[in-house]
């Protein structure tokens, strides 16, 4: 699952439409076709522009942080501002292509990341840099089966298991994808590694409308080996296509 | 009148007069030689495997680069096909080809490796395996799998071949048979179109562990990713058949500048260097500096403790036989006669020591040489769980040293009897009569 | 019955001068060429192992029981309280056998000047401190070590300010995950470069003060990682380790780990010339034994005669045995006296003035008097020259019995035949 949009095509855009046209109609339809669902679900946060508040919570053997940032999105670059804690109001971070930049307002510098470092937590959190960089080509990489249907805590939900493609360079086994019966919205994804064991997952929750789409605006990232810790993020609003100019997305002493 | 042929008889008459004493003190002279051919053999031998060893995991003895990349590092400096073909093509070339063991080119790079537990920074390197077999200790440290093979298909499809050290298998989590994607920047190359996004693409591929090695040392085991040439050539959008370098392996390590200097004069190509190991791996060099001084000292007090054996025999025998020395003067052998029948005597013992040395000394070492020595036995505490270098030490002796180590101590023999042939010499003929 | 023959043992060595003289070449010569080479290895050993750990790990680390091998910035001594670092200091060089300990913090972060950044290892010290357990204060080639002078300098190596284009002077930003996992990230000045020869460190260590990398990486100023410790004798690495441990345990729980355990290949490398050195030493025994024996072999014989002559004025073969044996041990002990004697001096010069190599090597390079010997210090191997005089001497005993035995055992009449 992704933070930032990562839009690819027009094509995807237009099926994403398609998706949402035809959500209300097959509402009351058993089976969705599962790629377009699945199609969906990775494309739920995508748009030609986005702007987003994001607070982040994480939780660890050495405590609680939290972290608060506001998120311009256009095509594929993305501009991250920190606003909260003091010590990090300020950072911002943007990303254009695979080139990572940070602006560091305490030292009033720009430091540019390059790829080895993508790898490191995310601000600490259980996300990765990769999970923002690498898009996820969950249909073209991975092929869809039902391994379950029926109600799980009172919800019907379709659950389905992605394998990956013999050639796709995914490192999961296996990612399990729940779906909630009514209107497809993911509730919890799961990563396994090749041995079938679970790795991390993904819990959505807090769903609520916005630009005509029905999205979990809470997002739990939890480790499956390190018990107790986990990431929370929470978007406080978000709205999809607004006017960016293209401005924007430039760090302070670039402009 | 006495002539020296009959001096010369004389002298080797005497020896075989006393059967067990001659035999003996040629035995414990020979076994003195023995013991100096064998332990030059190790010591020659030993430093030979150390720089081996060394450079087997890294340029090899001699290493062709691109101008500039010992310097920078930069992985963007590549070798065209042509300088590999036409090194190659060099190096099999009747002079050369007995001099080199192994020639292996490699596409070098770095990138991350990341699997479902972990991710790590590589370097990856791109490897044509049978070629590498003859030059890096990689393919023998395995301990899980297999080393990629020539027969792995390029790429049809199907996730290419790596092989990783221990450590980065523990950091990831993974065994052979896991999956793991690699993903590296595709190499900006010098004329290559620009490309026309915001920063390079970073590009990834799927691979399977086929094998995992150790080699004890952590540079390697945590860091280091070796898949098939052609996989890498691709992923990193190398055409035309570019590689890094090519690093070669020779039969004798004295053979590193000879060869680098044949190639630089058969490399004409601006755009290239050709290193020996002490250009491309200093810090060996450095290190292996204080152990070939060691062995100089070394052999120098080998030949300090033959050569005073030699002497004490010698003059043993001087001393023993005053009453017969006394009586050969007394009978009209001159002084200088005397002397030189002494030397003569001396250089007949050695001659005999000699060639009962070589014998033996020849064949222990020999048999070093084959199976060589096994030094796990004289692990006390027993081993490391990862011994770098070879527990077992071969012996090289050079035809050279063996001629080297002859020659010094028949010189050293001659030189040593002229203080007993002058004692001999000086027998005073009242004294030396005396019977007890 | 022993006694007057003991003194006739000791008046016969002295009768023939130049044959006992010879003989006690032999073994002197011998024990002295021992002590030489056990002497030279033992440095050679040594030798190694400070290239391997002076210039930045130092012979044994403290640290924190969970810090390696992940070496995750939260670990710090005495977990996220810390520890009292003054007072473990002093825990430390309470044991006799400590030299000098420093502390250490490390951090992995990103280097940026100008326009090109570079992962690097960051290293906190207190200069004064860390010059005393390691060396890489020597290898400054421009600019100084760090100073109190300059809170925010920092020291790097040659090839990481060639490659990131920075010089003396040159401001840099330091990226960094703090312990809280925040960003931390300051400005710094370089005030050194230094050069030390081993790619990685001239490629990837920033150094930098202790309390300044602490305020980087939000850690209070009682937590450090490590605690860097330089022995008297590096030979007692594993065993003051684990003295240290348990002593430390006490007060705060602590990991102490010797040079072998950490740099494993320099361990590796060390044993195998251990072992060859072993190799050798054996063999120089074997052409020392040799030597000795042949020599009293001869003596014995040579004196064939003259113990017929004692035989047949009464003297009894067991009598004659012992006399030899009593010759022998005497000779024995006298020459391993002498070889000491003269083996002292030698030891000593190799000791403190150390062998020049400069001209016997050729190819080798001098850096600074660190990576490169050629300037060949010996130590001294206790144990070895023990063995060495135990083994020589019982050689000289064995050696004069079969000839002693046979002396005994011939006819004076076949004795007195002798020519």
């Amino acid at each position: 699952m992704r933070i930032m949009d990562l839009q690819k095509s027009l094509t995807a855009v237009l099926l994403m439409l398609a998706c949402l046209i035809l959500a209300p109609v097959v509402h009351a339809a058993k089976v969705l076709p599962k790629r377009m669902t699945v199609d969906q679900v990775a494309h739920l946060f995508s748009s030609k522009s986005s702007i987003a508040t994001v607070t982040m919570r994480v939780v660890n053997e050495d405590g609680q942080r939290d972290m608060s940032m506001r998120i311009w999105s256009l095509g594929d670059k993305v501009l991250i501002r920190i606003t909260s804690p003091e010590d990090e109001a300020g950072v911002a971070i943007l990303k254009a292509g695979s080139d990572i930049r940070y602006y560091l307002p305490k030292s009033k510098r720009t430091v540019k990341i390059p790829a080895s470092m993508a790898m490191t937590s995310w601000m600490g959190s259980d996300f990765t840099i990769d999970d923002l960089v690498k898009e996820t080509f969950l249909t073209r990489d991975y092929s869809i089966t039902t391994s379950f249907e029926g109600t799980r805590g009172g919800v019907a939900v379709y659950e389905y298991t992605l394998t990956p493609k013999p050639d796709a360079a995914v490192v999961w086994g296996k990612i399990v994808l729940q779906i909630r019966q009514a209107d497809s919205v993911p509730t919890w994804q799961g990563f396994y590694d090749e041995n079938g064991a679970l790795v991390r997952g993904l819990t959505f929750s807090e769903y609520k409308t916005v630009g005509g789409r029905n999205i979990p605006t809470r997002l739990v990232m939890q480790p499956a080996d390190k018990t107790g810790a986990r990431t929370t993020i929470d978007y406080t609003d978000i709205a999809f296509d607004v006017p960016i100019s293209a401005a924007t997305f430039s760090l302070p002493n670039e402009k | 009148m006495t002539s020296a042929p009959l001096l010369i008889k004389v002298s080797w008459r005497n020896l075989w007069r006393n059967p067990r004493g001659t035999l003996l003190t040629a035995l414990a002279l020979g076994l003195g030689l023995s013991l100096l051919l064998i332990s030059l053999g190790l010591l020659d031998g030993g430093h030979e495997q150390t720089i081996a060893d060394g450079v087997r995991f890294g340029p090899g003895h001699v290493v062709i680069q691109a101008k500039g990349y010992q310097e920078t590092n930069s992985d963007e400096l590549l070798l065209s096909a042509r300088v590999v073909s036409s090194s190659e093509a060099f190096l099999q070339s009747d002079t050369i080809k007995q001099l080199v063991r192994g020639v292996s080119p490699r596409l070098l790079a770095t990138g991350l490796l990341s699997s479902a537990a972990n991710a790590s920074g590589v370097r990856i390197m791109g490897v044509i395996p049978q070629d590498e077999r003859a030059v890096s200790l990689i393919p023998q440290r395995m301990i899980a799998g297999s080393y990629l093979s020539n027969d792995t298909p390029p790429s049809n499809g199907r996730p290419s071949a790596a092989v990783i050290g221990i450590d980065l298998a523990r950091k990831l989590e993974v065994k052979v048979g896991s999956k793991v994607v690699l993903m590296t920047q595709a190499l900006r190359q010098p004329g290559a179109d620009t490309r026309n996004s915001s920063g390079d693409e970073m590009e990834s591929t799927l691979l399977r562990v086929t094998g995992i090695f150790r080699t004890g040392l952590q540079a390697v085991d945590a860091n280091i990713v070796q898949v098939p040439l052609p996989a890498a050539q691709s992923l990193l959008g190398v055409t035309g058949g570019q590689v890094t370098q090519v690093a070669l392996l020779l039969a004798e390590e004295s053979d590193s500048p000879l060869v680098a200097k044949a190639l630089r004069r058969q490399l004409t190509d601006a755009s290239v260097e050709v290193l020996t190991w002490r250009q491309s791996i200093p810090m060996l060099a450095q290190i292996l500096g204080l152990d070939h001084a060691f062995n100089y000292i070394m052999n120098g007090v080998i030949l300090a403790m033959v050569g005073l054996g030699i002497l004490n025999t010698i003059l043993m025998r001087v001393l023993e036989r005053h009453y017969e020395f006394g009586v050969c003067k007394a009978l009209g052998l001159r002084p200088g006669q005397l002397a030189v029948m002494v030397i003569g005597e001396s250089l007949a013992l050695t001659a005999i020591s000699l060639s009962l040395g070589l014998v033996f000394g020849l064949s222990i070492e020999h048999y070093f040489a084959t199976s060589g020595l096994d030094l796990r036995l004289l692990f006390r505490r027993g081993l490391p769980p990862a011994l770098v270098f070879d527990p077992i030490l071969y012996s090289r002796l050079s035809p050279n040293r063996i001629v080297w180590s002859v020659s010094i101590v028949f010189v050293m023999a001659t030189i040593i009897s002229f203080y007993p042939a002058l004692k001999a010499a000086r027998i005073d003929l009242p004294d030396a009569l005396k019977v007890l | 019955m022993f006694g007057p023959l003991i003194q006739f043992a000791w008046r016969n060595l002295w009768r023939n001068r130049r044959r006992t003289f010879i003989t006690m070449t032999a073994i002197a010569f011998g024990y002295v060429m021992l002590l030489f080479v056990a002497c030279l290895m033992a440095g050679l050993r040594w030798q190694m192992i400070e290239n391997g750990t002076a210039l930045v790990m130092s012979q044994i680390q403290v640290q924190a029981p969970a810090y390696y091998p992940n070496r995750s910035i939260q670990k710090t001594l005495g977990g996220w309280q810390g520890t009292d670092v003054n007072a473990t200091l002093a825990a430390v060089t309470a044991d006799r056998r400590v030299y000098a300990a420093a502390p250490r913090v490390y951090g992995y972060g990103l280097l940026s000047a100008a326009h090109r950044s570079a992962g690097v290892e960051l290293m906190g010290i207190v200069p004064r401190q860390e010059a005393k357990i390691t060396i890489l204060n020597n290898d400054i080639v421009k600019g100084d070590y760090l100073t109190p002078r300059m809170p925010k300098g920092v020291v790097l190596g040659d090839t990481l300010a060639s490659t990131i284009g920075m010089q003396l002077g040159s401001e840099i930003v330091l990226l960094t995950q703090a312990a809280d996992g925040s960003m931390g990230n300051d400005v710094y000045t370089v005030v050194g470069i230094f050069h030390t020869g081993l790619d990685a460190v001239d490629r990837g260590l920033v150094l930098m003060s202790l309390p300044a990398l602490q305020e980087l990486l939000h850690l209070a100023p009682a937590r450090i990682h490590e605690i860097g410790i330089k022995l008297n004798d590096i030979t007692a690495a594993t065993a003051v380790a684990a003295a240290l441990q348990t002593r430390l345990y006490k007060s705060v729980p602590v990991r102490a780990r010797a040079w072998p355990e950490l740099a494993p290949e320099l361990a590796s490398y060390v044993q195998f010339n251990h072992a060859i050195t072993f190799v050798l030493f054996f063999i120089f025994f074997l052409i020392a034994v040799i030597g000795v024996m042949n020599t009293m072999l001869m003596a014995v014989f040579e004196r064939t005669r003259e113990l017929g002559m004692l035989m047949a004025l009464g003297m009894r073969p067991a009598q004659v045995i012992v006399l030899i044996m009593a010759e022998a041990a005497g000779l024995a002990l006298a020459s391993l006296l002498v070889g000491g004697a003269i083996g002292v001096p030698i030891l000593w010069y190799l000791q403190v003035h150390g062998l020049d190599l400069g001209g016997a090597t050729g190819e080798m390079v001098s850096l600074a008097g660190v990576l490169v010997g050629h300037l060949w210090y010996g130590r001294q191997d206790l144990p070895a020259y023990g063995e060495a005089a135990v083994g020589l001497g019982i050689t000289a005993l064995v050696s004069a019995l079969y000839p002693a035995w046979r002396a005994a055992h011939v006819t004076p009449t076949e004795a007195i035949r002798k020519v």
